[in-house]
């Protein structure tokens, strides 16, 4: 009988911890993510990319820790007001947290999207020279994206931008572009309406979807 | 119950512990403060970020021995040992700065480089397709760069002072053997190579890394494409061929296989030429290139190229009536490479290769058959160790065979040689900082047929200042086989040796590209001798000379909105004793001053980039056999304009104008004199001219590709 108790002690104590250590996770996700959602100036960005990278080291085998770190020091490269290097650096950054989140879950739409994402930023801190050589580049990850699920809005207003610096350097109307931003909108909707309580998922990218409609589309 | 009881008691004790406190301020070496560093206990969630002033506060209620990390991008990391039992501790690490391979100082001397991917680069591969007076070929875009001479009855590259056997082209690192197509004397060449082949290069004007032998003055590396982004089909209509190439990419691999028609007979039936052809030139090339991803970082390609021409061209002799002689020229020329590159474990990296070129001239001159082959063949392996961030090894071994053969065949005159060389080279690269680099280098090589053993020893060092310039030094010693022709002649011939020394300034900010540089080249054992091809007589490697000088380079694409333009001077002052000369002169391919001025202007409106680019020099040295001496006389100098108009109607579409020469000035090169002095005691002459007053190129450039996700955005 003792050792009966023993066991079920011992089993209920491994499922306590084990149940601690996700909720942990959870909660420290949870945290950051919407610590994130408001974070501002690249400073603040920095924090929440760091946080990210604490809770990857603690949760090696979870590909969102990573890929938020990505997504923060991508938009550190976006917001950052310094030089070419500098946002070089935060890019690289990104990458290497993109890499390893790529690794634990290859063909994810949301990481190739992030990996796209990157890649429009290299674009953008320098469009003289780099535009020739990274808009295919952007397009056709943008593109891969979609194409592993075409129900990622994140994916499709992405692609919508390209699309849209596009159409612009043609001359071209934003007809095509415009179409986008509406798809990916109806997805947001659909997203936010299917949205769970505790949600770790990514479900950003409604703000720049809506800045779109608003400035280009109307 | 026990049990539970103490697992109880565990958690309440636990819980009820003092937070530790641990407080401080991160700075670097130079005591600045560190904002944004990431600090925290491993293992834990327990972490925070420093504040814009470098401070921190970690709250935590962990107890025992635990390691506070700190990390930050551009520097180590550094981890502490603590023991945490409540309180407050104060920590006040100073973090040592990491080399990163992307801010660091960059040795810049004598290099220019063409990189979507790197930072001191000059200019992207792009730009380099679209020179006005370049006309597609990538030689064309080179000689707008500081160190190169225009020597436009020759085409190939002239770098400061050397004459154009002296610069060695590299592909994916191997070499290639007859880069530039054969031509009739005067006659300018290109280089056989598509420039949409590359996706960037390196030109070395001097004090290049010990890697790159069998080459006096300068190293042209060509890098290919790595993995194109898409399946596609080009289409290409020019005023003088066509192109197709397609390109299949799959999951780990890709292909692309093009074929390309030229000749210029339609063209030359519509613009006047200053040359008497018999046979406008023709040819065709097809080519095909393979690229396999091996495992996560490595690469394996695959190149071959194969193409053949010819022309017939009527050159008229000084001092004579008539057309002159007739020349029938037939070309034949296969390159073929395997390149592999590969990350191994504990920052070991590899990559080698080898290549074959084979070039066949079929000559028929004074109805005398000419026929040479000229073989090379490269094998290449490299091994890359980083012994640390700071400090790198790179070891290779090469070796080379080449075969020459060249026979009056109606004549029944044949002879060749053949040559094996071994080489090996070892350099070190050790970062004091991100601020300063120096490198050295050694590179050794035997030759069989010369018997000779040589060793170049190559150093050079950069420092980056505060504003981002830089400022590199090199030095070193090369060696350079003689050129066949000569070697054939005289198969003990020794190497040619060249002693460079070269200071460079570079500052790449905002836009704008600033490159100065000065150098010095020493020559030694360069040949001289009597006759010509085939008869050479008296050959001696007692020749010497020099060339030294300065370059400037600028480059601007912010000050005007929409608009690229970049303006390089050279000062070149060459003198050698080479060839048939007996004394120190300046050669004809070496003019003092040069200068261009490349222009390039994006109009939206019109979906247009406008280019023009200017050169000028202040003319060629030629002896004039009227008058005394050696190299006694120089022509006028050369002046060109071109201009061209790139029309993108849509995203997959361009049309390309260019025209050079708009000006239509009748440039000369030099003269031609009669041998024998005619009967009023006076030697004949002929000028040495453009090919045609004006070169106009006229391509549409059609891409046309199945994009599966363009199909899809439609569907959407």
């Amino acid at each position: 009988m003792k050792k009966h108790i023993l066991i079920l002690s011992l089993t209920l104590l491994a499922a306590v911890f084990a149940n601690a250590n996700n909720d942990a996770y959870e909660k420290a996700m949870l945290k950051e993510i919407k610590t994130m959602g408001q974070a501002g100036p690249v400073e603040e960005m920095q924090k929440s990319a760091n946080a990210f990278a604490r809770i990857a080291d603690m949760n090696e085998g979870q590909w969102l820790p990573d890929y938020y770190a990505a997504l923060a020091y991508a938009n550190m490269g976006f917001r950052s007001q310094g030089s070419l290097e500098e946002k070089d650096g935060y890019y690289s950054q990104a990458k290497k947290h993109i890499e390893k989140a790529n690794a634990l879950s290859p063909n994810n739409s949301e990481i190739v999207a992030v990996q796209g994402y990157i890649t429009m930023g290299e674009l953008a801190a320098d469009s003289n020279s780099r535009g020739q050589s990274l808009s295919g580049v952007a397009m056709q990850t943008f593109g891969k994206a979609i194409e592993l699920n075409r129900q990622n809005p994140r994916a499709i207003i992405l692609m919508a931008q390209m699309e849209y610096g596009m159409a612009q350097f043609f001359g071209q109307g934003p007809e095509k572009a415009c179409g986008l931003v509406d798809a990916s909108l109806g997805l947001f909707a659909k997203e936010a309406a299917e949205a769970k309580e505790g949600n770790l998922n990514p479900t950003w990218g409604k703000r720049l979807a809506e800045e779109m409609k608003e400035r280009s589309c109307k | 119950m026990k049990v539970l009881f103490t697992i109880c008691l565990f958690f309440l004790v636990n819980l009820t512990l003092a937070q530790t406190m641990i407080k401080g301020t991160v700075k670097d070496a130079r005591g600045e403060t560190i904002p944004g560093v990431n600090i925290f206990l491993k293992g834990t969630y327990d972490g925070t970020s420093s504040e814009v002033n470098g401070t921190f506060v970690l709250e935590t209620e962990e107890k025992g021995n635990f390691i506070l990390v700190f990390q930050a991008m551009g520097f180590k990391s550094q981890e502490i040992e603590i023991v945490l039992d409540g309180g407050e501790k104060n920590f006040n690490p100073v973090l040592r700065e990491a080399i990163n391979e992307m801010t660091a100082v960059t040795i810049t001397a004598g290099a220019m480089e063409a990189s979507d991917e790197k930072r001191a680069v000059v200019l992207r591969p792009i730009d380099i397709v679209t020179v006005p007076s370049a006309m597609g070929d990538i030689i064309g875009a080179f000689q707008t760069l500081p160190g190169t001479a225009n020597v436009g009855n020759d085409g190939r590259l002239f770098v400061r002072g050397g004459d154009a056997s002296e610069t060695s082209i590299f592909i994916d690192g191997m070499k290639v053997g007859n880069a530039f197509g054969t031509t009739a004397s005067n006659v300018p060449t290109r280089t056989r190579f598509n420039p949409n082949l590359f996706k960037g290069s390196f030109f070395s004007t001097g004090g290049y890394s010990a890697e790159y032998g069998h080459a006096l003055s300068s190293a042209l590396v060509l890098s290919t494409v790595d993995a194109p982004v898409r399946n596609q089909a080009d289409i290409s209509l020019l005023s003088v061929g066509m192109g197709y190439s397609q390109t299949l990419v799959g999951e780990k691999n890709s292909l692309t296989a093009s074929a390309n028609f030229m000749d210029l007979s339609p063209y030359q039936a519509m613009v006047t030429q200053n040359f008497d052809w018999e046979r406008a030139p023709y040819g065709w090339d097809a080519e095909v290139s393979l690229r396999q991803k091996w495992g996560k970082s490595g690469m394996v390609k695959a190149y071959a190229h194969t193409e053949s021409g010819g022309m017939k061209i009527w050159q008229k002799v000084p001092g004579t009536e008539g057309r002159g002689q007739l020349v029938d020229l037939k070309n034949h020329y296969t390159f073929a490479s395997g390149s592999f590159k590969q990350t191994g474990k504990n920052d070991w990296s590899y990559y080698g290769g080898i290549s074959y070129s084979n070039n066949v001239d079929e000559f028929t001159l004074n109805q005398i058959d000419i026929r040479n082959q000229n073989q090379i063949m490269h094998a290449k392996a490299v091994a890359l160790k980083g012994f640390s961030d700071k400090f790198s090894l790179k070891t290779g071994m090469e070796s080379y065979f080449f075969n020459y053969e060249e026979g009056l065949r109606s004549e029944g005159l044949v002879w060749d040689f053949t040559d094996l060389q071994g080489n090996i080279f070892t350099e070190a690269d050790y970062y004091v900082s991100n601020k300063l680099v120096f490198r050295g280098g050694l590179r050794a090589g035997h030759s069989v047929l010369a018997d000779q053993t040589w060793i170049d020893p190559r150093f050079s060092l950069a420092y980056k200042f505060e504003n981002e310039g830089q400022l590199s030094f090199a030095a070193g010693k090369f060696s350079q086989m003689p050129v066949e022709q000569l070697r054939i002649a005289k198969p003990e011939v020794q190497n040619v040796k060249a002693d460079h020394l070269i200071l460079n300034y570079f500052l790449t900010k905002n836009g704008r590209t600033l490159r100065a540089e000065a150098f010095y080249k020493n020559y030694n054992k360069i040949l001289t001798y009597e006759g010509s091809q085939y008869f050479y007589r008296n050959i001696q490697q007692s020749g010497t000379g020099y060339a030294q000088g300065f370059d400037v380079f600028y480059r601007d694409q912010k000050s005007v909105k929409n608009t690229d333009f970049w303006v390089t001077y050279s000062f070149v002052d060459s003198r050698r004793k080479f060839a048939q000369f007996t004394e120190l002169v300046q050669p004809g391919f070496a003019p003092r001053h040069n200068a261009s001025i490349v222009v390039k202007h994006f109009v939206s409106k019109l979906k247009s980039q406008l280019g023009g680019s200017f050169a000028i020099n202040d003319g060629y040295t030629y002896t004039d056999p009227n008058f005394t001496g050696q190299m006694n006389a120089k022509t006028e100098g050369f002046r060109d304009l071109s201009l061209s108009w790139s029309y993108l109607p849509k995203p997959n579409l361009i049309i390309h104008f260019a025209c050079s020469n708009v000006l239509g000035r009748d440039n000369i090169f030099g003269y031609q004199f009669s041998p024998q002095p005619n009967e009023a005691g006076q030697y004949e002459s002929l000028p040495i001219r453009q090919t045609a007053p004006r070169f106009i190129f006229l391509g549409i450039f059609l891409t046309l590709s199945k994009d599966k996700t363009a199909n899809n955005l439609n569907n959407l």
